[in-house]
């Protein structure tokens, strides 16, 4: 007895040795061998025609089912031979979870694997496909694994699951370019405009680490909300290099606590500027490019800022006026605290400044001064309005406003408004039929996204997997720079509940503007599953 | 003996021989998920494992047919003395007999050794030329362990649960008919029921199970029916009670005429 088996089982652990005897697996004999380097590489379709309808015990039935069986029998039995000049040698390496190639990487290195001290290597998931191709031999232990053996010892890691592997494998087989799928390295649709996304090819370093080590651990540490990761999205250069100089894993993964400490306090900076102002509709870009600005600032400017209360009282400061129109033209000398050491302050007078400034008279061409004339007749500027320039800020300008639609309003006719029953829409609210339409509409089209960015994190247990690009970018493929995925895919068994609208809400929103597509494995059978957005008909075409 | 492996709760058939005995001699049909040997990048034929729905399996080892086993170590440690044995004759030229062992996997090629008579100067078969046979199922079967299909545990986590004891219950008996069955999510059923073998004739039946005292509302019932009807294939509701027996229901859809 061999000690392995469960205590249950220990008493008849004799018979089951005796029942489990070890048997010898066939291997090739060198006349095999060489049979199977000149066997047909194709696969024939099953030539016995179309199927029938039901068993009627007939001699043709039988005859065709036996061959179709022998054919399927045949095509199973066959085993991979490879000439162990192409096969390229790889080791598994199970505490760090990856596969080490020993040997150059073949033609698969274009769209497959990672660098890594210099090494080349691969996923578990990636090494299981190429061992199933035949393209490497797979070394653990210095003997090469059989692909049983493969799956049994890489599969078993946690950090990919039987069904993934399945998905994976079968999309890389159509062809596809299946990439694991790594949150942070998104780069949402305001940092596209922005185009920040082209700088964070410097920090292509930090994707490769994170990549390999996608592990929930990391992935909790960074909030997604308000406290973006700086790490990925527009890190400024200097602070990347000082992080990823030593591209070691462990230095790299303390380096992400360090930055998600100094990113919460610019996050709790940010949210107490903002919550006053705009507690409910906070929305996405406007906090993260602030939080990005904040960074940008801390990382640029001193290493050791601690401040993290502003402060200055910008309610108490007034901003000095030196329009053309305003009086205050002397500048009293800076208080000495607030400059750097060696700059001395002085008071100034911008009087002589300001009769500079303007003095020119501004020409209008012809066509300007026509436009103009007749643009006085129906508008009029907004400063000319007294009501207006009595208004020393936006807060009082948006006071006289309401006040104004008040006035407005109660020039309304009070048969009409005072009922319980009021009108829908007021003459001066409505240009077209379609703003009719859409006052009196019941139901609003509404976007996959919209408010997914407030919900709280919980997916319920579902995350995105893997990233998928089309086979036919593989000649403009560079894994460093993947560029827009063609889909990202949720891995799910068959028998699991449906998403929630809110599950679904979260993976969209984690996956920016890219479809999100569900592979619903059922015991080996594989079929996609994706919402697909469209628009209801309206009636006036606007 | 059969033996199935279990993985995380899939149970798989690694051996071709024994795929085959268990569709020819027990109308089990299972699904093929890995890749071919001869042509590994297409998805129109897969190869080993053959992986088993877990009712396949539980009714494979209540037969006493197979046995659930799980891989433990991957090396067995008598091994240690292999690969030395195997440098040593590939440095001698691979002229004379491989050495004698089950777990070989280095040959020549033939031409080699039958024309070693012929040549004058030793010929010595450059490394890379070699052809390697790269196995699909363990070499030595000596590191397993057995898994009890009837308690639950991490490997195998059916037994127990009332979804998993429902569908073996119709399966078994349908089954026991003579049909041949397989995964019906394509469908939209449980199980998809076949007068013959899958590779050569269609499923008559949609099996959807409905266990008794669940409800089952009526719209999926009309959607049952009608992706039926649409695929030329009739439903068939199973519902199994507490108190052991079965009961049928086909569903065809008809005009009214």
């Amino acid at each position: 007895p061999t000690g392995r088996g469960r205590p249950s089982l220990a008493a008849p652990s004799c018979r089951m040795e005796a029942e489990l005897e070890p048997r010898a697996r066939r291997l090739f004999s060198p006349a095999e061998l060489l049979a199977a380097r000149t066997r047909d590489r194709k696969v024939a379709q099953c030539s016995q025609g179309q199927k029938d309808f039901i068993p009627d015990g007939s001699e043709e039935q039988a005859e065709r089912l036996h061959r179709c069986r022998e054919e399927h029998w045949q095509l199973l039995a066959e085993e991979r031979v490879e000439r162990l000049g192409s096969l390229v040698k790889a080791e598994w390496k199970p505490r760090e979870g990856i596969v080490e190639l020993k040997s150059p990487a073949g033609k698969f290195w274009h769209t497959m694997g990672f660098t890594e001290h210099g090494r080349q290597c691969l996923l578990p998931e990636e090494a299981l496909y190429l061992l199933e191709c035949g393209s490497i031999q797979l070394f653990y232990r210095d003997l090469p694994l059989s692909i049983q053996e493969a799956y049994e010892t890489l599969l078993s890691q946690g950090t990919v699951s039987l069904l993934q592997y399945q998905v994976f494998s079968h999309l890389k087989r159509l062809g596809y370019i299946v990439l694991r799928f790594c949150p942070s390295a998104v780069p949402s649709q305001y940092e596209r405009q922005l185009n920040l996304d082209s700088y964070c090819k410097s920090s292509g370093k930090h994707h490769r680490k994170r990549k390999r080590h996608s592990s929930p651990r990391l992935q909790a540490k960074k909030p997604k909300g308000s406290g973006t990761p700086p790490e990925c999205e527009g890190t400024p250069k200097k602070a990347s290099d000082s992080c990823g100089s030593p591209s070691h894993p462990a230095s790299g993964r303390s380096c992400l606590p360090e930055k998600s400490k100094e990113s919460d306090p610019a996050s709790g900076e940010v949210e107490s500027v903002q919550v006053p102002t705009d507690a409910a509709q906070l929305s996405k870009p406007p906090s993260r490019s602030k939080a990005q600005a904040e960074d940008y600032g801390k990382a640029a400017g001193d290493s050791c800022s601690g401040t993290h209360l502003p402060r200055w009282d910008f309610n108490r400061i007034a901003f000095p006026n030196m329009a053309s129109d305003c009086p205050h033209t002397f500048l009293p000398q800076p208080d000495e605290r607030l400059l750097p050491e060696n700059v001395a302050g002085r008071e100034a007078d911008a009087t002589r400044w300001r009769k500079l400034v303007n003095q020119k008279r501004e020409k209008l061409s012809r066509k300007e001064r026509e436009q103009r004339e007749r643009e006085s007749r129906y508008k009029s500027s907004v400063n000319a309005d007294r009501e207006v320039r009595r208004c020393s800020n936006w807060q009082e300008y948006k006071e006289l406003l309401k006040q104004r639609s008040q006035r407005r309003a109660g020039r309304r006719p009070s048969h009409l408004w005072d009922q319980p029953v009021t009108p829908l829409v007021k003459p001066d609210q409505v240009a077209s039929a379609a703003a009719v339409l859409q006052q009196i509409s019941v139901l609003q089209p509404s976007h996959i996204l919209d408010g997914a960015s407030r919900l709280q994190e919980d997916t319920e247990g579902m995350k995105i997997d893997f990233s998928v690009y089309q086979a036919d970018a593989v000649a403009n493929f560079k894994k460093n720079d993947p560029g827009k995925p063609y889909a990202r895919m949720c891995v799910r068994r068959f028998d699991e509940q449906i998403p929630s609208l809110r599950a679904v809400k979260q993976l969209a929103c984690q996956s920016e503007d890219v479809p999100v597509i569900f592979a619903l494995v059922d015991n080996g059978d594989i079929a996609f599953y994706s919402f697909k957005e469209f628009k209801l008909p309206v009636d006036i075409y606007h | 003996m059969i033996w199935i492996h279990v993985l995380e709760g899939t149970a798989l058939v690694w051996s071709a021989e024994e795929a085959r005995e268990i569709r020819e001699r027990f109308r089990l049909v299972g699904t093929l998920v890995g890749a071919l040997a001869r042509k590994p990048r297409q998805n129109a034929h897969l190869g080993l494992p053959l992986q088993l729905l877990p009712e396949e399996a539980r009714l494979l080892a209540e037969l006493g047919a197979a046995v659930l086993v799980r891989g433990t170590e991957t090396q067995p440690p008598a091994e240690g003395e292999e690969p030395t044995q195997v440098r040593d004759w590939l440095l001698q030229g691979a002229r004379t007999p491989a050495p004698a062992s089950p777990s070989l996997l280095l040959s020549p090629l033939p031409d080699t050794v039958e024309d070693s008579g012929l040549l004058d100067s030793p010929f010595v078969l450059p490394h890379d030329a070699m052809m390697v046979q790269l196995p699909t199922a363990r070499r030595c079967l000596g590191q397993v362990e057995r898994v009890d299909w009837t308690s639950p545990s991490p490997d195998w986590p059916h037994p127990g649960r009332p979804a998993h004891e429902a569908r073996y219950r119709v399966f078994r008996e349908l089954w026991g008919r003579g049909y041949y069955l397989s995964g019906g999510s394509k469908f939209g059923g449980d199980f998809l029921v076949y007068p013959g073998d899958p590779l050569r004739f269609h499923a008559h039946y949609i099996a959807l199970c409905c266990p008794q005292g669940d409800p089952l509302p009526l719209r999926t019932l009309v959607a049952a029916a009608r992706l039926g009807t649409g695929v030329k294939k009739t439903l068939l509701l199973c519902s199994p009670d507490a108190g052991g027996t079965l009961a049928f229901t086909s569903l065809q859809w008809s005009g009214l005429q």
